[in-house]
């Protein structure tokens, strides 16, 4: 018999680390050592992560599949389950059932430049691919982050920084919408800063994740600058349940986001109604 | 291979049939409404009435189901699943009820996903149907392709009162063969005579099925209608009641919640959704793409004749009319989509 979509892996809460006032970021590693073997993941996909007692709910791999000695996920509080989630300590048992959904394409962007653009929590769903771009580097020609939080106190994964720009060819642009003593970076708005770096859209990729304003607006800019819509790449986030395709809410048209997505190229969002 | 039954022996059947299975069939509850319930004698089937007020399809995909006991205690975590589901016969239904197991079956089934909750419960249920002599005005099976009041789809064995108290009784499917074979004293070889006596029966039948749609037709004027201004009003007599959803033999979307005890014993709980509900979509911190019930009711039409269509190029409806009938505001799924621009 096949196994149970619906049951998770057991995992133990590893680490808790806290990147901001209403993120932390958590390394599980699955309990069965068969599993922990065979248990893989791509980049973009994501899992559910069920707090029993409590419920389930949706994660990105903030990892990406070069870097996959514990499964990580960094996680806003914003509800019961994640409030759940956010009382977790080292040793805490949970489960974890997936991976789902699709992944980045990166063997169809070899030799190409990326550019990344997160907003907020934006970032955690883009460190697995940006991550898995830095490890495999000589498949790629420049890698761009341009980053934008709230304030500086709201800036993710800040300790990584140093680590990612050591990487050949490797550029952080960061930005925060209000400035703060101290802060050494740009002040504004992610569009605005991505129009003052005008970057080319020539061999590029740019793939963006943050809340659905940022993203209207750096897509406005990034067709502005010349990037054709097959050229940007985002996530699509919507309620879901099931992971599976199954329980039926997290449908735009015939799609289901959490089966034939969250990746999208924007030329695949055009054609769907604005139902997201 | 057909045979033939009499209702006598019917009525012997469903004896023996409560004997080892639970059987379930069209019978009155407390209130006089019929209803799906599990027999204790064979004499609280009431077969009269055309369709039941509900459809038998939580007898295969529960409205609740517990899918599995999970106990957290200082050595850990342990999951517990629940019992095998048991032998079960649905008795009774119509067609349009029957074919419903086959559309959402294959729901469960999609994209190597299996949903064992449902495949096992269905793959022990033995599905005998009834075909239908009198179909009502809410009717429109026979605008499916394979929708007819004696369609045999999802049924594993098919009953069609040719004569008087007489039955064509078809077996469909292995567990329809094993039935009748298991049960062999009650019925007799069928004539040709009588196959054919299931020919007239159904143009009779139809015949009375007032309203026959162009599924082609909606599905074209369903696809660029997203936008449409038809959607403004179309759905302003609707309270979001969920009941369309709540009745219908395809309408398949569920919930997965938990259910604590204490701090050690809790269970995960799948229960029946609607896309009617608000709560559907609603993402954490209030964004949500189907605020207004325009969009949830647009969402409803369209994914029963459209998007469903694109995936797995049937319809998700068998004509059933249920959803006319328990509309407490008489919304009929027939005008809506018949009438999009
Ligand atoms: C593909 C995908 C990847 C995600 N990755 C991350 C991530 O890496 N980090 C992060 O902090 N958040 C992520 N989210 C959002 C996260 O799933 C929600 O914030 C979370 O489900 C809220 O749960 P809650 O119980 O605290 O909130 P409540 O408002 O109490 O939500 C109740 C339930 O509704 C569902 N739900 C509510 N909001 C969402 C939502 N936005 N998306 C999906 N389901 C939802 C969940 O099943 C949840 O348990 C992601 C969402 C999706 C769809
Ligand atoms: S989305 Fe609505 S119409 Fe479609 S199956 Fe779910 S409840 Fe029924
Ligand atoms: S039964 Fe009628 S009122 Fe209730 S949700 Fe369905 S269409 Fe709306
Ligand atoms: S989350 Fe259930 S269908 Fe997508």
């Amino acid at each position: 018999m096949a196994e149970n979509i619906y049951k998770p892996h057991l995992a133990k809460v590893v680490e808790v680390k806290v990147e901001t006032v209403d993120i932390k970021s958590y390394k599980f590693e699955l309990l069965d050592p068969g599993v922990r073997k065979t248990f893989s993941w791509k980049a973009g996909q994501f899992l559910i992560l069920d707090i029993f007692g409590v419920g389930e709910t949706i994660f990105t791999f903030a990892n990406p599949q070069t870097r996959n000695e514990f499964i990580e996920c960094s996680i806003r509080k914003v509800g019961q389950v994640t409030e759940a989630i956010h009382e977790l300590e080292a040793g805490a048992i949970v489960g974890i059932r997936g991976p789902y959904g699709n992944w980045f394409p990166f063997d169809k962007w070899q030799g190409k430049n990326l550019l990344y653009i997160a907003g907020g929590v934006g970032l955690a769903a883009l460190r697995s691919p940006i991550e898995f771009a830095l490890d495999t580097f000589k498949d790629f020609k420049k890698k761009t982050i341009l980053y934008g939080a709230r304030s500086p106190l709201d800036i993710c994964y800040k300790d990584r920084f140093s680590d990612w720009e050591k990487v050949p060819d490797t550029e952080i642009i960061l930005t925060a919408d209000k400035g703060a003593e101290g802060w050494k970076h740009k002040v504004g708005f992610v569009p605005t800063v991505l129009k003052e770096v005008h970057l080319s859209p020539a061999d590029s990729v740019a793939i963006i994740c943050g809340p659905p304003i940022m993203i209207k607006f750096v897509l406005k800019e990034l067709l502005d600058l010349g990037f054709t819509p097959e050229q940007i790449v985002t996530t699509l986030e919507m309620r879901m349940k099931c992971g599976l395709g199954k329980c039926g809410r997290c449908n735009v048209k015939n799609i289901y986001i959490c089966k034939d997505g969250p990746v999208f190229t924007y030329a695949q969002l055009k054609e769907l109604p604005d139902e997201y | 291979m057909a045979y033939l039954i009499t209702k006598e022996n019917i009525k012997n059947l469903l004896t023996d049939l409560i004997k080892l299975k639970a059987v379930f069939a069209p019978k009155k509850d407390a209130e006089d409404t019929v209803l799906f319930g599990k027999l204790s004698s064979s004499s609280e089937w009431h077969g009269d009435a055309l369709l039941t007020h509900t459809t038998a399809k939580d007898k295969v995909y529960l409205q609740s189901e517990t899918f599995f006991k999970i106990k957290r205690n200082k050595s850990g975590v342990t999951i517990e699943d629940g019992p095998e589901p048991e032998e079960t016969v649905i008795f009774g239904c119509r067609p349009c009820d029957a074919r419903g197991f086959d559309i959402i079956g294959k729901l469960f089934n999609w994209s190597n996903f299996v949903d064992e909750y449902y495949t096992k419960r269905i793959a022990k249920t033995t599905i005998i149907c009834i075909s239908c002599e009198k179909p009502e005005s809410t009717c429109f099976c026979t605008s499916f392709t394979k929708g007819s009041p004696v369609n045999e789809t999802g049924s594993d064995v098919l009953l069609t009162n040719i004569k008087d108290g007489k039955y064509l009784a078809e077996s469909i499917t292995d567990k329809g063969r094993k039935l009748i074979g298991d049960n062999s004293k009650y019925f007799t070889e069928a004539s040709k005579a009588d196959e054919e006596a299931k020919v007239t029966f159904k143009a009779e039948a139809e015949k009375k099925i007032a309203k026959k749609l162009d599924l082609a037709e909606v599905k074209r004027k369903l696809e660029p209608a997203f936008e449409s201004v038809y959607w403004d009003t179309v759905h302003l007599p609707c309270v979001k009641c969920g009941a369309c959803t709540f009745v219908c033999p395809t309408c398949y979307c569920f919930d997965i919640t938990e259910k604590a005890f204490d701090n050690i014993n809790s269970v995960r709980v799948r229960s029946w959704d609607t896309c009617m509900n608000e709560l559907f979509t609603r993402m954490a911190g209030g964004v949500n793409p189907r605020t207004d019930t325009k969009k949830r009711f647009r969402q409803r039409f369209m994914h029963k004749f459209n998007y469903h269509v694109d995936n797995f190029k049937e319809e998700l409806c068998t004509g059933c009319g249920r959803c006319i009938k328990a509309c407490p505001v008489s919304i009929d799924i027939r005008k809506v989509i018949e009438e999009i621009r």
